[in-house]
């Protein structure tokens, strides 16, 4: 589903974030990618969602190599994609319903379905008390969850979730990977970037470990954070 | 399509809501500019006005020999006549001649008897000819000088008015061209202050532009709304502009009219209402439409 081939990454300042990195994720694999920061964690997401091009190498999602694509069709890539940073990355302007109905809009969903889709889905997240509410409204774990509505809102194949617990309190956290995990259960694939220990570790799944953007260990079953 | 249509104006208009000092701001910097365009409208009606009353002033008039008949004068009078470029040509007989002359002088006593001295009346009948415009005096004079009833013609006058004639003519091109210099100076100066204004504007949304980006927006289904945006600051500056603008021309109108009667600006903003409310309307609305444009297009590289 998702193949890197020796993909290396240079920013214009000359810092090298990915070496030579070469990694494959299957269908419905929920991954966590830890490691320190600077390591290459952003680096990797950032490639999948095509706001980078690789100095070398080659990236696929679905057979496609991402280099190949058509500026014209990103955005078509980005709809198979749901994303969650660290900084929610929320439209301030509009409330809660909005803020999800955009992802479905941009997709080209009817007024209807959206009218449904949209309070279930904040449903899912425990945000049904808040759907009229603004971004500035909501409290960080309400922000975290209302991003990870709009990733999901479209059902897409791929959720990738960068630091999503870097700015919420254990509680809060927790909360978020449960939902993490819940999606994965019904099928999607997720990517998950973090250097918090413990929610790694409480996941249990694969875990692949990122030094200085190399890959040095990828422990496929009961992975646990190692450094 | 009507409702994606319909999805972009209410995001367009939910948008303008929602930044209300934002979008006041930027529709009073615009109504300022539609109010300026308004203002040079008016400026060039009052400038176009002054240079026709000017043209008004000047005439030439060709006298004619005692010898010559009315009905030979009638038929020079026609002959001009048919000319496309006069807009108008005056009888005037000896005697109307006589009776304008002793009305001018009636308190003149001198005058009067020395008239009344005369057996004879010592004016000459004239044709009062005015040009449409003050640069043919020279062609109507040739054509009266190369006319079959030259002989007839004791004299033309346009070479005591010609230097007049010809400094009319200057003054009336030069208010002509600095009018639509300034004209031009501003109108570049006003979309460049609505350019920037709305760009600061969109600048302030640049972090909402990256997040539709990376939610997966098209290039259109960001900038559409955006462009609605920009048309509704364009369409609240002109209703702001307008209705601002008739009190102040009502206002001011009879205070210009003290200074030149002719030139009744209220009359002139009324008689072309329509015109002038579609204008103001169009130019706010395109203003804002395609400085949006402009101003997004930076933006839209995530």
């Amino acid at each position: 589903m998702i193949q890197y081939k020796n993909v290396s990454t240079i920013y214009d300042d000359n810092f090298m974030a990915l070496d030579g990195v070469s990694l494959e994720i299957k269908l419905g694999e929920l991954v966590s990618l830890v490691g320190p920061s600077g390591a290459g964690k952003s680096t990797l997401l950032k490639l999948l969602t095509r706001e980078i091009v690789p100095s070398q190498g080659e990236v696929y999602v679905d057979k496609v190599n991402l280099a190949n694509l058509s500026e014209g069709d990103v955005p078509l890539l980005r709809r198979k994609i749901g994303t969650i940073f660290q900084d929610f990355k929320l439209l301030s302007n509009k409330n809660a319903f909005e803020n999800v109905a955009f992802a479905l809009e941009v997709c080209g969903a009817s007024s209807e379905e959206i009218e449904t889709d949209v309070p279930k889905v904040l449903g899912i997240v425990g945000l049904q008390e808040k759907i009229n509410s603004f971004p500035y409204q909501m409290s960080g774990g309400e922000k975290q969850r209302l991003a990870i509505a709009r990733a999901l809102i479209h059902r897409p194949n791929i959720i990738l979730a960068d630091e999503p617990t870097g700015n919420l309190d254990m509680v809060n956290s927790y909360d978020v990977v449960k939902l993490l995990l819940k999606i994965n259960e019904l099928g999607t694939t997720v990517i998950l970037a973090t250097h918090n220990r413990e929610i790694v570790n409480s996941i249990g799944r694969r875990v692949v470990t990122m030094e200085k953007g190399k890959v040095v260990r990828d422990q496929v079953e009961e992975g646990k954070y190692i450094i | 399509m009507k409702e994606s249509l319909k999805r972009i104006f209410n995001a367009g208009w939910t948008n303008f809501k929602r930044n209300s000092y934002l979008s006041l701001g930027t529709t009073g910097v615009m109504a300022l500019v539609l109010f300026l365009f308004s203002a040079l409208l008016a400026l060039n009606f009052l400038s176009l006005k002054v240079v026709s009353s000017l043209q008004e002033k000047v005439d030439v008039t060709a006298y004619f020999k005692a010898v010559a008949t009315e009905d030979e004068i009638m038929k020079v009078k026609d002959d001009l006549s048919e000319w496309s470029q006069i807009s108008n040509v005056e009888y005037i007989s000896r005697d109307q001649a006589l009776e304008e002359f002793k009305a001018r002088h009636a308190g003149d006593i001198l005058i009067q008897d020395s008239l009344a001295e005369l057996d004879d009346n010592p004016l000459q009948a004239s044709l009062n000819i005015k040009a449409s415009n003050p640069s043919q005096y020279a062609e109507i004079v040739t054509f009266l000088e190369g006319n079959k009833f030259r002989t007839l013609v004791d004299k033309i006058n346009f070479y005591e008015n010609e230097e007049v004639i010809s400094r009319v003519e200057k003054i009336s091109q030069s208010i002509q061209n600095w009018g639509m210099l300034l004209t031009l100076g501003l109108a570049v100066i006003a979309v460049l202050i609505t350019f920037n204004t709305i760009r600061l504007t969109i600048y302030n949304q640049k972090q909402e532009i990256e997040i539709m980006r990376l939610v997966g927006g098209s290039n259109w289904h960001i900038r559409a709304p955006f462009l609605v945006e920009g048309g509704i600051y364009g369409v609240f500056a002109a209703i702001v502009t307008l209705v601002i603008f008739y009190p102040v021309i009502y206002l001011a109108s009879p205070k210009v009219e003290l200074v030149m009667p002719n030139a009744s600006l209220i009359g002139y903003f009324a008689a072309n209402a329509f015109k002038y409310i579609g204008m103001v309307l169009f130019v706010g609305t395109m203003l804002g439409v395609v400085s949006s444009a402009v101003a997004i297009r930076r933006f839209l590289k995530v």
